[in-house]
């Protein structure tokens, strides 16, 4: 009924065997070759990346009965022992059940005692790190004077947590997370020998689960077995991992980028009908958006991104669609949500909100770009306000003949690209009033008539962008849904309405009030009290937006939830 | 509890009945998923499918019924003592395995909210994981799989347990309370796929209270200042429900922001309120709503810092009411 899991049945058991950890298994064959033997090791490294096996392969090449080789046996007792992890002279330790100092005595006792029938006498300490202080001290003291007979090897993932005293005592060998490719072909070997029917896709998948570590992938791979027999197929191992589909990804990444709320949410949808889990899906987000940005900024990003062919294609495509400012917000507004999502009481909502958030970010500008806006800006208001364009018979006649501040182009080469002759706009008149205001029958006229009776309703209108005013016919436009459309809409409003506009117009009047899209508002002209406060604030409103906007401090916003309190313009020179 | 007596989870049973039929058990597993959703069960169904006489765990041999009342010799389970399982435990329980299974073919041991394992305990345990002497089964359970070490975790054949799906929660709360649709739905949304969350909330104050409460919310205006401290008052009273509370108003703004964004109503989890909601969200923007769940997230984490409740609350309703 035991079975053994891959990953003990192809423990690697020769030098050769430890894939990736090449400069760790030369070092130590040339050692060996030269019978310069430290006589303490320390091996360090992630997890499931070979450590444990190093060792036991060292004592095999220490204390093979063929004599010392670089390529022990593995036939003799002593490596058949090691092998099977019960050598006699070769003592595995538990560094993390045997802490204390009553541990390492009764291990330097041990030490005393010559080889029972090897060369020498081999400690393998695993989980180093999780030895008491004392229990270092005591070991320390045998490190310092260790008897001729006696070698020493050291395991660890945490590294920083052994004492320096001890480390200055050990040869240290930093083992590596292994190339995704490295773990593939290694899996590839394994699959064929147990005579697996896989694809080089799924087995890439189940490689990656590994995160460079071997075990890991194994781990996997077993788990795939168990599932699916010897013959598996592609979509049970998408489906087994618990995997977002990875068209899925991609569809919420371009929704992110393009601004699409609504498909982002539909993804989540998806997710959450699928039963995967969200944190899960997140951090799949978060590493697509986080190999954009590697595609960004690194010439050659295979390496790095452990990505080839088409997935790698798709991925930069995608980069080249954002900008890197974008990509950098998105990545940390991901993170946040990554780690809001542990202790959230509603992670469904959690990752709503953060993708409509993704969704409607504004799209940064780079610093240049937003300066020369900045300056543009002041120059156009240095002069004047902004000419009101909904009236067409009001709007101010472009002036033809260049301003006497522009360069005196070259006559036969006019600009390309700019239909005006000149590179400025078109001057105005410094006093220039606003226009709808001056006219006698005019909208503002309406307006200001109507407040005098009914003051509320004047402050309606107030709201209202003007469409249309082409009498008998005026249109007003008002956000669609919105409180004051529908209050202009009861009966007895737009009756009242009605005879006052007869009255000022002295004609009959048709007062239509339509909806306006909220992605149209922009589009349609504003209303009185928009102009009103954009001709009052229109400067100071267009600073703070502009700062608003800007990447770094959309991220102090976002990492410290800072709160803008007051934007001061600083002067031009400054900048 | 046999395999098929557990809801859902088919993939999870197909995997372990595939390994048990061709001997391909691993020697550790790690069942991952939210808490309330099976996984203990489908452990102890694992288990009983291992000592079972009839080797089907068929439930009534005398095997399956130690295993049923957790008085078999060879099965082992650890719990956190306290608020954490200690390397004592730990260490009590190597002890046990080294010693040859009684009565089943190999001894099993399962160990709950294994990612509560105190970092002594979860490095002892490390080498038990990788060879574990004799024959012997482990499985992990955990809900926060990401708080373990990652040796750990590497050490283990993972298992992920998904969410059950709504309309499942929501049949077994018809089912088993007789409850009507529209209040199954409201529980079944805001179970995230877990039968014990489902079962385990207050009907009174997620059914009944929670339309009172949502229409006082909804009635507040910047303007009203009295009422507003009196509800901040009301939802301050009561330290233990307040989380629920909270968790219904974020529910109900969510249902305002998906409706902003042109989501069908069948998303919303307050399906009773369509009307409220529409009536909100034609006052709101995406801009504002965001505010407003914000803010709610952000009384949250003052809640777990012990900040003063009645100021807490006040601040809370007045952004909720802008
Ligand atoms: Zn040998
Ligand atoms: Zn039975």
């Amino acid at each position: 009924m035991a079975y053994l899991v891959l990953a003990r049945k192809w423990r690697p058991q020769n030098f050769t065997d430890l894939i990736g950890q090449e400069h760790v298994s030369q070092t130590l064959a040339n050692a060996i070759r030269s019978g310069r033997i430290h006589h303490a090791f320390l091996f360090t490294g992630a997890r499931g990346v070979g450590k444990t096996s190093a060792a036991r392969i060292l004592a095999k090449a220490l204390n093979c009965d063929e004599g010392l080789s670089d390529q022990p046996c593995g036939i003799c007792s002593s490596c058949t022992e090691i092998t099977a992890g019960q050598g006699l002279d070769v003592i595995e330790v538990d560094g993390a059940s045997n802490t204390g100092v009553d541990d390492v005595r009764e291990l330097r006792e041990n030490i005393r005692y010559l080889p029972n029938r090897s060369r020498y006498k081999i400690f393998i300490i695993d989980e180093v790190h999780m030895l008491s202080t004392n229990a270092f001290n005591a070991l320390l003291k045998t490190l310092e004077e260790p008897p001729e007979h006696a070698k020493f090897i050291f395991a660890t993932t945490e590294p920083h947590k052994i004492p320096v005293t001890i480390l200055s005592r050990c040869q240290r060998f930093d083992f590596r997370k292994i190339p995704l490719a490295r773990v593939a072909s290694r899996m590839r070997e394994i699959s064929d020998a147990e005579q697996l029917t896989i694809s080089d896709r799924s087995l890439s998948l189940v490689a990656r689960q590994g995160e460079g570590s071997m075990r890991d992938a194994l781990s996997t791979l077993d788990q795939v077995i168990a599932f699916s027999g010897e013959q598996v197929d592609d979509e049970a191992v998408q489906t087994l991992l618990g995997m977002v589909d990875r068209r899925l990804l991609l569809d919420t990444v371009e929704a992110v980028l393009q601004r699409d709320s609504r498909r982002a949410l539909d993804a989540v949808r998806r997710v959450d009908q699928l039963g995967l889990a969200l944190r899960r899906f997140t951090q799949d987000l978060l590493e697509m958006f986080r190999g954009m940005v590697i595609c960004k900024v690194v010439e050659d990003p295979a390496e790095m991104l452990d990505l080839v062919g088409e997935e790698l294609k798709e991925l930069k495509a995608l980069a080249e669609e954002a900008s890197l400012d974008d990509l950098q917000r998105i990545v940390t507004l991901l993170m946040k949500t990554q780690t809001e999502l542990v202790n959230s009481s509603f992670p469904l909502l959690t990752l709503e909100m953060s993708l409509v958030r993704l969704a409607t970010l504004a799209p940064t500008q780079d610093l240049a770009k937003l300066i020369s806006h900045i300056e543009s800006l002041e120059k156009r208001l240095g002069s004047t306000p902004l000419p009101k364009p909904q009236h067409p018979a009001q709007r101010p006649t472009p002036n033809p003949t260049p301003t006497p501040t522009a360069r005196p182009a070259p006559a036969p080469a006019p600009a390309p690209t700019t239909p005006n002759p000149s590179p400025d706009p078109p001057p105005k008149k410094p006093e220039a009033p606003v226009a709808t205001s001056t006219e006698s029958k005019g909208w503002q006229g309406l307006v200001d008539q109507v407040k005098q009776s009914r003051p509320m309703l004047g402050s309606v209108l107030e709201h209202g962008r003007l469409l249309k005013l082409e009498l008998p016919v005026i249109e007003v436009g008002y956000t669609k849904g919105s409180f004051m459309s529908s209050q202009l809409q009861e009966p007895d409003i737009s009756q009242d309405l009605e005879v006052l506009t007869t009255e000022y117009f002295g004609q009959p009047v048709k007062l239509r009030v339509l909806a306006v899209d909220i992605e149209q508002q922009s589009a349609a002209p504003p209303s009185l009290v928009e102009e009103r406060e954009a001709k009052e604030t229109d400067r100071m409103r267009r600073l703070r937006e502009d700062a608003m906007e800007h990447p770094a401090l959309k991220s102090v916003q976002d990492i410290f939830k800072g709160e803008i309190k007051k934007v001061i313009p600083i002067d031009k020179g400054f900048v | 509890m046999t395999f098929d007596q557990i809801l859902g989870h088919k993939r999870q049973k197909e995997i372990l009945n595939r390994a048990l039929a061709n001997g391909r058990l691993a020697h550790a597993y790690l069942f991952a998923g939210p808490d309330g959703i099976g996984k203990r069960l489908m452990a102890m169904a694992l288990a009983r499918a291992i000592v079972c006489e009839e080797q089907r765990g068929c439930g009534n041999c005398l095997a399956c019924r130690k295993i049923d009342h957790q008085n078999h010799p060879d099965l082992h389970i650890l719990e956190p003592d306290g608020k954490a399982i200690k390397i004592e435990q730990i260490r009590a329980f190597q002890r046990e395995l080294n010693l040859k299974p009684l009565e089943a073919p190999r001894k099993i041991c399962m160990i709950e909210q294994a990612d509560t394992m105190t970092v002594g305990a979860a490095n002892a345990l490390l080498k038990t994981l990788e060879e574990p002497r004799g024959d012997t089964l482990l499985v992990l359970l955990s809900s926060q799989p990401n708080r373990l070490l990652e040796t750990i975790r590497s050490r283990c054949q993972p298992l992920p347990f998904n969410r059950h799906p709504k309309s499942r929660i929501q049949a077994e709360l018809e089912k088993q309370l007789g409850i009507a649709s529209e209040e199954s739905h409201v529980l079944a949304a805001l179970s995230e796929g877990s039968f014990k969350k489902a079962f385990g909330k207050d009907r009174d104050l997620y059914l009944e209270q929670r339309r009172d409460l949502l229409k006082t919310l909804t009635g507040l205006s910047s303007g009203s200042i009295l009422p507003t401290l009196d509800f901040a008052d009301q939802l301050a009273a009561d330290k233990t429900v307040l989380p629920d509370i909270l968790e219904i108003f974020q529910a109900f703004y969510r249902d305002v922001l998906m409706t902003l964004q042109g989501r069908g109503d069948e998303e919303l989890v307050n399906l009773d309120l369509k009307e409220k909601i529409h009536r909100v969200s034609a006052r709101e923007d995406v801009s504002t709503i965001l505010a407003k769940l914000e803010a709610l997230v952000e009384v949250r984490h003052q809640l777990d810092r012990n900040v003063n409740r009645q100021l807490a609350m006040e601040v809370l309703l007045l952004k909720l009411a802008a």
